[in-house]
C-alpha cells in the first residue's frame, strides 16, 4: 500500500470507532424504548433521527437540551447512564486520534512518505549524497552552482534539520535513515533514470564498502564515489564496482611528490581544481632538513614519499608502540616525544629545519605544535594538517605557510569526477607526464589566455551543438577545431581557446593541434576565457552565427535556398 | 477457533442478515419494513466496516468498498426516511426508494459475505 500513513490511523482507530457506534446504539435504543410525554400529556416515542440527534450532541458534550419535548424521570436516569457511555467513548476515540498524531512512528512515515514523493517529482539529473556535515554541505553548493539537483540522506535528526535551516534552491530533500539499509538507497531514487551518481564519504570502510555494493546491485549505471583510508581498501572498492575511490590521505602525499619533483603539473592540477591560478606561488619543497611532527597514516605516506625522493625526515611521533614498530622496519630518524615540549624541539635543533611538516589526527594538537614551533624560529616554512573544515579560519589565522586540506580536496575531486568528467579524465592522464611537458603547458595557457581560465566542456550532439552536428552529419564536411576558436567579431581572428583533451568512444587525444577534425560524439574539453566560451557556444548552435564562420559570408534569405539545394 | 475472524464472520453476516430482514416484504406495504430493523442494519453495518479497516491485502479492500456502499446506500434510506416522515406519513412513492437503496445495500453485503467465504476456503488451513 503506498500511502501507509493512512492504513495505520485507520487500523490504530478500529477500537475507538467500534466503542462509539456500540456506546451510540446502545443509549439510542433506550431512548427509542421508553415513553415520554408531550405538553399535553399524551405518550409518544421518540423517533429514531430525534434520539440519534440528541446522542450527538450529549456525547460531544454540547448539550442543547431536551427535546422534542422535557424528559420524564425514566428518560432522564436512561440519559444519565448513556451520558457516562458515550461521553467517555467520545474522548477515548479523540484521545487516540491524537497521539497517533503525535506518534513518531506515524510521523516518521509521513516524512519518508514526503521524501519518496519529493524525490520522484525531480525530473532533472541529481546525485545522492550520503551524510551531512561540513564537507558534504561544501559538495551540495557546487552541486547546486553547477546545475546538480542533490538528494540527501542522513542519519541524524539533528543533522538533517540544520540541512533544512540552510533552505538550499533548488529544494533538496532529505531522508532521516541509517544507510546500512538498501531500501533507504530505493526511497532515495537510485533506481531512477535522473540518478547520476552516489557520493558516500563516511570514515568507516565497512560502511563505504557496504554502500557501494549495494548501490552497484541496485543500479549499474551510475558513478559511485567513495573514500578509502588504504591502499588494500582502495583496491577492494574498486572491484566492488566504485568508480572514484578517493583516499585523502593519498592525495596529501601525491601532491607533495609532485611538488617534490613536477612544480608545474602540481600548478596545473590546483588550477584544474579551482583552488588557485596558474601563477600561484610555488611552494617549493626543500631537499633536506625536514622534520614531521605525528607518525600516523598521513605521516607514515609522507615519509615514504621523502623516501622515495631520497630524502630522510625526522619524524616526532608520541606513541611508544609506534615508534618501536618504525624502529624495527630501519627508520631510524624516529624520536619518541611529544612535539609539544618545546625542549624536545630545541633539542632537535629545529632553528636549523627548512620544512616542518605537522601532521597529526588531532587540529588542536597541530595548532599547539604550531605556536610550538613560531615561537622559537620565526622562518622556518610550517606545513599543517587541517581535519575539519570548521577550523579552517584558526589555521589561516596562524599563519601557516601551507595548509592541507583533505576535506578540501576530496570535495573538488568527487564533485569534479561527477560534474566535469572530462576535467577528471585529464587530471589522470596528466599525472604520467614530466616536467617539461607541464612548464610548456603552462607557459601555453598563460600566454594564450590569461593567469586563471574557465575550463569548458562541449559535446557534439543534438542537444549541445545542433548546427555542428548537422553540418557534420553530412559526410562530406569537416570542421577543425581552427573553425571553433574563430572570433565572431571577425573569422580572421582567432579566440583565446587552447584544446585540452578530445575524448572518443575509442581514445582520448591530449593537447590536439588546431587542424585536429571533429566528429560526432566527440567531447572536447578546452581551455578558454568568458568571451570565448559564448563565442564557441554561439558559433555551435545558432545558425547565421556558424554560417558565418565556416563560409565568411552573412547568411541570408537567397542562400538559405541555395545552400538547401 | 480464531476469536478474531469469528468475530468479523459474526458481524459481516448478521449485517447481511439484518439487511435482508428489512429488505423483506412487500415493497407497498409499510408494515412489513420495520424501521428499528433498519436501525439495526445500519448500526451493524457501520460496525463491520470498522472491523474490515486496516487490512492492506487486496482482498481488504475490496471488502472494505463493498461495506462502504453498504453503509452508504442505508445510511441515504435512513436519511430520506427521516426528512420525508417530517411532514407525516410517507407515500408510496418515497417509501418504494427507501426500500430500492436498502435492496442495493443487500447486494453489497452479499458479495461483501461471499468475498469473505472465497477468501476463507482459499486460506488453506
Amino acid at each position: 500500500m503506498n500511502n501507509s500513513s493512512l492504513w495505520i490511523v485507520l487500523q490504530r482507530m478500529r477500537l475507538p470507532f467500534t466503542i462509539i457506534v456500540l456506546t451510540y446504539a446502545i443509549a439510542m435504543a433506550g431512548l427509542l424504548i421508553i415513553t415520554g410525554f408531550d405538553e399535553q400529556g399524551n405518550p409518544y416515542r421518540m423517533s429514531i433521527f430525534d434520539a440519534f440527534y440528541f446522542i450527538t450532541y450529549t456525547a460531544t458534550t454540547i448539550g442543547f437540551g431536551e427535546t422534542p419535548f422535557t424528559f420524564t424521570y425514566p428518560q432522564r436516569m436512561w440519559v444519565t447512564i448513556s451520558i457516562y457511555l458515550t461521553v467517555l467513548g467520545w474522548f477515548y476515540g479523540i484521545g487516540t486520534l491524537v497521539s497517533l498524531l503525535q506518534d513518531k512512528l506515524f510521523l516518521s512515515e509521513i516524512a519518508r512518505a514526503k521524501f519518496i514523493r519529493a524525490v520522484k517529482n525531480i525530473k532533472e539529473d541529481f546525485v545522492i549524497i550520503l551524510g551531512y556535515n561540513d564537507t558534504t554541505s561544501e559538495i551540495i553548493k557546487k552541486m547546486i552552482d553547477d546545475n546538480m539537483r542533490v538528494v540527501v540522506i542522513e542519519k541524524e535528526q539533528q543533522r538533517a534539520d540544520y540541512l533544512s535551516l540552510e533552505g538550499f534552491i533548488p529544494h533538496v530533500p532529505v531522508l532521516v535513515a541509517d544507510v546500512h539499509s538498501p531500501t533507504s538507497l530505493e526511497c532515495a531514487g537510485i533506481k531512477s533514470v535522473h540518478c547520476k551518481g552516489i557520493i558516500s564519504l563516511f570514515e568507516s570502510n565497512l560502511l563505504n564498502m557496504r554502500v557501494t555494493l549495494a548501490s552497484r546491485i541496485l543500479n549499474s549505471h551510475i558513478m559511485i564515489a567513495v573514500r578509502s583510508s588504504t591502499d588494500i581498501e582502495t583496491a577492494n572498492l574498486l572491484d566492488a564496482g566504485a568508480n572514484i575511490v578517493e583516499n585523502p590521505l593519498a592525495i596529501i602525499s601525491y601532491q607533495i611528490s609532485m611538488a617534490l619533483n613536477t612544480p608545474s603539473l602540481f600548478k596545473l592540477e590546483n588550477w584544474l581544481y579551482n583552488i588557485d591560478n596558474l601563477d600561484c606561488k610555488t611552494f617549493s619543497i626543500p631537499k633536506e632538513k625536514i622534520m614531521i611532527c605525528g607518525f600516523g597514516r598521513l605521516g607514515k605516506s609522507l615519509y615514504n614519499v621523502f623516501a622515495k625522493n631520497g630524502i630522510k625526515p625526522i619524524v616526532i611521533e608520541i606513541d611508544i608502540d609506534i615508534v618501536s614498530e618504525a624502529i624495527a622496519k630501519d627508520i631510524d630518524t624516529v624520536v619518541c616525544g611529544n612535539a609539544e615540549d618545546r625542549s624536545l624541539l630545541e633539542k632537535l635543533n629545529i632553528q636549523d629545519m627548512n620544512l616542518i611538516i605537522v601532521a597529526t589526527n588531532d587540529d588542536t594538537t597541530n595548532l599547539s605544535i604550531v605556536s610550538t614551533i613560531r615561537s622559537v624560529n620565526k622562518h622556518t616554512m610550517i606545513v599543517a594538517r587541517e581535519n575539519e573544515l570548521s577550523d579552517f579560519s584558526i589555521f589561516s589565522a596562524a599563519k601557516i605557510d601551507h595548509i592541507f586540506l583533505p576535506s578540501e580536496i576530496l570535495i573538488h575531486k568527487t564533485t569534479n569526477a561527477i560534474i566535469n568528467p572530462l576535467s577528471d579524465k585529464l587530471m589522470r592522464l596528466l599525472q604520467s607526464k614530466d616536467e617539461q611537458w607541464g612548464q610548456q603547458l603552462l607557459a601555453k595557457l598563460i600566454k594564450t589566455i590569461n593567469v586563471n581560465p574557465i575550463t569548458f566542456e562541449l559535446n557534439i550532439n543534438k542537444i549541445e551543438a545542433i548546427e555542428l552536428y548537422n553540418y557534420l552529419s553530412k559526410s562530406e564536411n569537416s570542421v577543425t577545431l581552427n573553425e571553433i576558436r574563430r572570433s565572431r567579431r571577425d573569422r580572421e581572428q582567432f579566440n583565446n581557446i587552447v584544446p585540452l583533451l578530445i575524448s572518443r568512444s575509442q581514445e582520448d587525444i591530449l593537447l590536439p593541434s588546431y587542424d585536429y577534425e571533429l566528429k560526432i560524439g566527440d567531447r572536447i574539453l578546452l581551455a578558454c576565457d568568458e568571451n570565448s566560451q559564448e563565442d564557441v557556444e554561439y558559433i555551435v548552435n545558432n545558425v547565421y552565427e556558424f554560417h558565418y564562420i565556416i563560409t565568411g559570408e552573412e547568411r541570408n534569405y537567397l542562400n538559405k535556398f541555395i545552400s538547401r539545394s | 477457533m480464531n476469536l478474531d475472524k469469528v468475530i468479523a464472520g459474526f458481524f459481516i453476516i448478521l449485517a447481511m442478515t439484518l439487511n435482508f430482514g428489512f429488505f423483506y416484504g412487500d415493497a407497498l406495504d409499510m408494515h412489513m419494513h420495520s424501521k428499528y430493523e433498519l436501525f439495526a442494519a445500519i448500526i451493524v453495518n457501520i460496525i463491520a466496516t470498522v472491523l474490515k479497516l486496516g487490512d492492506k491485502t487486496q482482498m481488504g479492500s475490496v471488502l472494505i468498498a463493498t461495506s462502504l456502499v453498504a453503509d452508504l446506500q442505508l445510511i441515504a434510506a435512513a436519511s430520506i426516511w427521516t426528512i420525508y416522515s417530517v411532514d407525516g406519513t410517507i407515500d408510496p412513492e418515497v417509501f418504494g426508494v427507501i426500500i430500492s437503496l436498502s435492496g442495493g445495500a443487500l447486494l453489497a453485503n452479499i458479495t461483501s459475505v461471499i468475498l469473505y467465504i472465497g477468501d476463507t476456503l482459499k486460506s488453506k488451513r
